[in-house]
């Protein structure tokens, strides 16, 4: 380590730590799970990253959205999602999460994840390499050296929309808002 | 044992009409009411595997066509070529207006899921199902989505498109 | 040293020799897998990403069972001596006295009743997190338990009859005047070996937290900061299982250093059968911890107490 490292690491140790411990979710979500296991085993290593599959999202922060997200997924992604300790980080891998990619005309997949859950950064391709994976991890890191990967403060400032895009794509929900959203109750004066 | 097999179906039973496609492949067509009768028949002289319950939309003749593909469980090993495999695709045509079949279940057990499958994507109605609920998809549709006059970028622009973005 | 300076350095030196096996074991499982791995210092940026994140409690006895698990960890590294020696401080240029805060006369018994305070505590915890499957992992944890808990007391009845004391500084004291404990007790510190790993909870006995089968079992629920004090409380645990074996049969060490250096062969051994062993299923597990563990250790007790 330098001069420079150390010094970054006594001015902001949840930063840097943050960064060099991301631990993935392993929720195999779509057709592109098939190139994460060559990333996280011996040829790809990425645990020289830092980055380690957990089991449950309680323990992990990084959330990776492999492949296309049909609508009963997409009840178990934001179930998952919101089960994972602040700060937590998301990333679209594949096309599928940026634009509908090959499922652009179905009837039952979503065709933009950043409208049901914030997305910090998408990693394009049909599958995309594990080189590429690693280019995006390190992406990842400047991006939470400037502060920009904020993807869970804007699912806390933004949640009262978030929660009506859910409702309107998915129709009844059966788990309690995360954050209180008032009640848009008209009041009728008498 | 193809020509046999059809002398046997055309005798046995009134108004079935069979073809040959080519070596070891023909399709028999009957009317919907004797699909148990001619699988059992079946079943007994020897084709005692159900690979596949499929189904055809054929729109302008207003007809949904169910098709069941029988084949026979054969050992893998060098005195079975796949030259003595037959295959015998079972039609039937039902109205789309109102479609319904008598299920299989009773004759072959594996026919559940294909049954299943059939009636949310394609609204086909297999009485004596005993729980004909979805399979993969999560709702219902009004007009069934594998069905040709199921407008599936209308149903897209207006269900995935209307979905405003969040901004900020 | 006075003891409140013992009582502080003891702790302090085993979460940091704790944390640092736990980077190595990650470090040579890469390196056996012929790649390479975390760095050595992987193990601190975690608890310390840990801590920064925000905890979700699920209840007074989740917390409980945390607190009770550490703290049963860190009292029993007060019980057992780090090194140093009494009999033969001429002969050695660099011994220093026993290193242990709290030995008296009966450490081998309080020690056996201390190391069940770990895993008796994350099954408080876990129990109160709503979760099968860290029910499920707890089962096995606890049946993993009773599996190991015989081979291992038949282990210190024949070590406590052969030197005829229970107390675990005269049985270190002992070896450095006689002769080390494998060549006195043999078949002793062979069965205790072969349930190092039981003990420690590396292949091939990881059932109880197995992250592809029942989702990391009793760790399930935990995270944030409880997860950080679960990490210190394995990395305490591995060195007091660790210790445990080299006092009982390797002869303590003459200072610090040397006993290191000897608990290090120890790690490097059990960390290469973990490195390429398969996960054994539980009833496996118990099946094989009551057959041949047991079996040596009965033996050695029959042949020492024959021959006394």
């Amino acid at each position: 380590m330098d001069r420079n490292q150390i010094a970054k690491w006594l001015k902001s140790p949840a930063k840097m730590a943050n960064k060099y411990s991301l631990h993935a979710v392993y929720f195999c979500t779509g057709c592109g799970i098939i190139e994460i296991p060559p990333v996280i085993t011996t040829r790809w290593d990425a645990e020289r990253f830092g980055v380690l599959p957990v089991a449950t999202p309680r323990q992990g922060n990084l959330f990776m959205i492999t492949g296309y997200v049909s609508l009963k997924t997409l009840r178990a992604i934001i179930r998952t999602y919101e089960q994972m300790p602040d700060p937590k980080y998301t990333v679209g891998f594949g096309s599928c999460p940026i634009n509908g990619g090959m499922y652009w005309d179905s009837y039952n997949t979503i065709k933009h994840l950043d409208k049901y859950i914030p997305v910090d950064g998408w990693i394009a391709g049909c599958m995309p390499r594990p080189e590429a994976v690693f280019i995006g991890v390190t992406h990842l890191w400047t991006l939470i050296d400037k502060g920009k990967a904020d993807g869970y403060l804007r699912y806390k400032k933004n949640y009262a929309a978030y929660r009506r895009n859910q409702e309107m794509i998915l129709r009844d929900i059966e788990w309690p808002p995360l954050y209180p959203v008032e009640s848009k109750a008209e009041e009728v004066s008498v | 044992m193809i020509s046999s097999l059809q002398e046997d179906l055309e005798s046995k039973f009134k108004d079935v009409e069979v073809r040959v496609l080519e070596q070891n492949r023909i399709s028999v067509l009957v009317p919907g009411d004797s699909i148990p009768v001619i699988l059992r028949y079946l079943k007994e002289s020897g084709l005692n595997h159900l690979a596949l319950i499929s189904c055809v939309d054929w729109i302008e003749q207003e007809k949904l066509e169910v098709v069941y593909v029988l084949t026979s469980y054969m050992p893998n090993d060098t005195e079975h070529g796949p030259e003595q495999r037959l295959h015998v695709l079972l039609k039937t045509r039902i109205p789309r207006e109102d479609a319904q079949v008598k299920s299989a279940i009773a004759v072959f057990e594996n026919a559940e899921p294909y049954e299943r499958e059939l009636h949310e994507l394609y609204g086909v109605n297999f009485e004596g199902h005993p729980r004909l609920i979805p399979l993969f998809l999560e709702r219902e549709y009004e007009i069934p989505p594998f069905r040709k006059d199921f407008d599936m970028r209308k149903y897209v622009e207006d269900t995935f498109g209307s979905i405003p973005s969040v901004d900020g | 040293m006075t003891r409140i300076a013992q009582i502080v350095l003891s702790p302090l030196i085993a979460f940091v020799v704790g944390v640092l096996f736990l980077g190595l074991s990650r470090k040579i499982i890469a390196r056996i897998h012929r790649r390479y791995g975390p760095p050595i210092y992987q193990p601190v940026i975690d608890m310390v990403r840990l801590m920064s994140q925000r905890s979700i409690s699920h209840g007074a006895l989740f917390e409980l069972g945390v607190v009770l698990s550490v703290a049963g960890s860190f009292v029993t590294v007060l019980f057992i001596p780090l090194g140093g020696t009494e009999v033969s401080r001429e002969l050695h240029p660099f011994a220093h006295g026993v290193l242990c805060p709290l030995c008296g006369s009966g450490g081998l018994l309080v020690v056996t009743y201390l190391m069940l305070f770990g895993p008796l505590g994350l099954a408080l915890g876990a129990g109160a997190s709503a979760n099968p499957n860290a029910s499920i992992g707890v089962s096995r944890k606890m049946l993993l338990a009773m599996a190991y808990e015989v081979p291992f007391l038949l282990v210190l009845l024949a070590v406590m009859s052969h030197y005829g004391t229970i107390s675990f500084t005269e049985v270190v004291a002992r070896q450095q005047q006689a002769g080390w404990g494998v060549l006195s007790v043999p078949l002793s510190a062979v069965a205790g070996f072969l349930i190092l790993p039981a003990m420690l909870g590396i292949r091939p006995f990881d059932v109880a937290t197995a992250p592809q089968e029942i989702a990391s079992g009793p760790l399930a629920e935990y995270g944030g900061s409880y997860l950080a004090l679960i990490a210190v409380q394995k990395a305490m645990h591995l060195f007091v299982v660790i210790a445990l074996y080299v006092d009982l049969f390797l002869g303590g060490g003459v200072n610090l250093a040397t006993f290191l250096l000897k608990m290090l062969a120890v790690f490097l051994a059990a960390e290469m059968i973990n490195a390429v062993l398969p996960r054994l299923k539980i009833e496996d597990a118990v099946k094989f911890c009551w057959k041949w563990p047991t079996a040596l250790a009965l033996l050695q007790m029959i042949i020492t107490v024959v021959s006394k």
